[in-house]
């Protein structure tokens, strides 16, 4: 009997270890020809090792599937284009690209230097265009393709000190829905994974750091995943991914899914929850009474302010 | 007596559009503006200090304090010179506001690493590049408003804009974190996804959109009204008085938040959370999650862009290979 992926080439960035990997092998035992990308650099993306993707591509093929390793690095132009052409080169042709590579550089705002910026923006968000570039161009002339990329609740939500991450990761999302607003009519799907799942990547945050925060009053990314550390596991993501490349996820498209141990959200389209109109422009003293009243009723600041600071615009507690 | 009387204000991209109706704004409620604009082309290209200067003469002639910038906040310099002007001219810097964008619209398939580069460095990159020095200065203070610029072909897609959708959402996330970075200093972040007819969206032509939504892609204007009324009026002065608001005393505690305003319509919008969720005990299977995905998850759900009628697709016409 056939398998779902049998004679599909898929082009997995960063699954030499984590998430990646497991999306890799799960793809390889469906029956896919799997591109095995990963530069095998630390969780801040420094050095160089070719053993987590050659491990992984010889795991897949040691249980009977067909893969191959690149090293290349997502974060550049050519890279990207390498791994796209070493797809056709060796299997012929490309029906799937997942981009799950990413480093991280926490910090806070305001000590974030300019290269921690600039190498969390590169891999995660250009090197999403850097593989989805000119994937396109092939899956909009074969009328065939998938497009996955990993989002975050850091983006989505918000997360203190990975203004970087979470802009990387926000706009992951924002680029899939231009994707397939672009490649939709062309019989090509792009969608969005925002994952949940204990990683080499989620240890670098301190459980102290953590704690830390939430007794300031400051909300987390929500944390949609199960309460079972078991099921933090990065395997249950895998079956989602995978999915999505299947024959009968063809009309699958322009979606972020939340998905985190046996979980599997669809998140909402992002839209006005509450709205306020007039026929005009509206004046100050209008705003300064409707939008506290009509528009933020029940939401809190998600990082108050101490009650101690003297702030301007906030009542003195008569007390 | 003036909203922002004592405030000193940068308005990034205040040349003209919706950052000029801001500047203007700013001063006319009393605050000191650094009107920042190297008034580019719409793609970016070129170099003219007339329109901040003309900003800040409005400005003056009105009574009101301003100094022009010529910086480009897509260099992290820039960024810096802009927020350092503001405090060597007028000794502090209350709020920032980041209006300034190019455009640089093409299909995926057709895009350039440079038209990606230019757009992200512009909007994304810009962003951090006025955020990074000024958020130093407003955690010493404990006190700032940043107001930043997302847009709903980030928050909701659009066909043509993958540079600029990415960067757009890219800004709502920043926002949301640096919302939490901040807010315990006294410090607001908050972002406008604005409509409103400029130069801008002047570069979009009405037949493309039209041939879009003929072959029933869904742009970001899917969902705003496309009959002319008063509700409906889109000039870019009428996003100024939101970024008034969030820039006043009165919204100290307005934090982390994305404002769709257009015309007289200012929406709250919401933040990306599940809608529907499935849950499993254990690792699905592809049949599994085929019955879910269609069943539960997007269930009367549309596709954005539809395949065309016309195209044999494996699933639709062609069988799918069996799910194992």
């Amino acid at each position: 009997m056939a398998l779902p992926l049998e004679e599909r080439t898929i082009v997995v960035t960063g699954s030499g270890r984590g998430i990646g990997s497991e999306v890799a092998k799960l793809a390889g035992k469906l029956g896919a020809n799997v591109i095995v990308n990963d530069p095998g650099v630390n969780v801040d993306g420094s050095g160089q090792d070719e053993g987590p993707a050659a491990t992984i591509a010889k795991e897949i093929t040691d249980a009977g599937g067909t893969a191959v390793a690149n090293f290349d690095s997502v974060a550049t132009e050519e890279g990207g284009e390498n791994m796209i052409r070493q797809a056709i080169d060796t299997y012929g042709r490309l029906d799937g690209v997942i981009h799950v590579a990413g480093i991280l550089r926490d910090r806070m705002i305001f000590n974030m230097s300019e290269q921690e910026w600039d190498d969390v923006v590169a891999v995660h968000l250009t090197g999403y265009f850097n593989v989805a570039k000119p994937a396109s161009v092939l899956m909009r002339q074969q009328r065939y393709g998938r497009l996955v990329g990993f989002s975050s609740g850091s983006g989505l939500r918000g997360n203190t000190g990975q203004a970087n991450y979470g802009a990387a990761k926000s706009g992951i999302a924002g680029m899939n829905r231009c994707l397939a607003r672009d490649l939709g009519r062309y019989g090509v799907t792009a969608n969005t994974i925002a994952p949940g799942a204990a990683t080499r990547m989620t240890q670098t945050i301190p459980d102290a750091a953590r704690e830390l925060r939430a007794q300031g009053g400051i909300e987390a990314a929500a944390r949609s995943e199960s309460g079972v550390t078991s099921l933090r596991a990065a395997s249950y993501v895998a079956p989602m991914v995978v999915y999505l490349m299947t024959d009968q996820a063809w009309d699958v498209n322009g979606h972020t899914f939340n998905v985190s141990g046996g979980q599997v959200g669809l998140s909402h389209e992002i839209q006005p929850l509450r709205q306020i109109s007039k026929p005009g422009r509206w004046t100050f003293e209008e705003l300064r009474d409707l939008v506290p009243s009509q528009l933020m009723g029940g939401l809190r600041n998600p990082a108050p302010p101490p009650s101690d600071l003297d702030l301007p615009g906030r009542p003195v507690d008569a007390s | 007596m003036g909203v922002l009387d004592g405030r000193v204000a940068v308005v990034t991209g205040s040349g003209r559009g919706i950052g000029r109706g801001i500047a203007l704004l700013y001063a006319a409620e009393g605050a000191k503006v650094i009107v920042n604009d190297p008034g580019v082309a719409v793609d970016g290209s070129g170099h003219d200090e007339g329109p901040a200067a003309q900003v800040v003469r409005e400005i003056k002639e009105a009574g009101g304090e301003a100094t022009a910038n010529f910086d480009s906040v897509a260099e992290f310099s820039g960024g810096e010179n802009l927020i350092r002007q503001a405090v060597d001219t007028y000794g502090r810097i209350d709020i920032l506001v980041n209006p300034a964008g190019i455009l640089r619209d093409r299909m995926i398939f057709n895009m350039a690493h440079q038209e990606w580069d230019d757009v992200i460095a512009v909007h994304l990159k810009g962003h951090f590049n006025t955020i990074k020095p000024v958020s130093v200065l407003m955690r010493q203070q404990r006190f700032g408003r940043i107001i930043n610029f997302s847009s709903t072909s980030g928050l909701i897609g659009n066909t043509g804009q993958v540079n600029y959708g990415a960067a757009k959402a890219g800004i709502a996330g920043l926002t949301r974190v640096v919302s939490k970075d901040l807010g315990r200093y006294g410090v607001t972040v908050n972002a406008i996804s604005p409509g409103a007819a400029t130069r801008m969206t002047a570069t979009v032509p009405d037949a493309a959109r039209e041939l879009r939504s003929q072959a029933g892609v869904q742009g970001a204007a899917g969902n705003q009204q496309p009959v002319a009324s008063p509700f409906t009026r889109r000039e870019p002065d009428d996003v100024a008085p939101m970024a008034l608001f969030l820039a006043s005393d009165d919204a100290w505690d307005i934090n982390g938040q994305i404002f769709l305003t257009s015309g007289g319509s200012v929406g709250l919008m919401q933040h990306p959370t599940a809608e529907r969720t499935v849950f499993k005990d254990g690792h699905w299977d592809m049949s599994e999650l085929d019955d879910a995905v269609h069943t539960v998850l997007l269930k009367d759900k549309l596709n954005p862009a539809p395949a065309r009628d016309d195209f044999e697709l494996i699933g639709r016409d062609i069988p799918a290979k069996p799910l194992a």
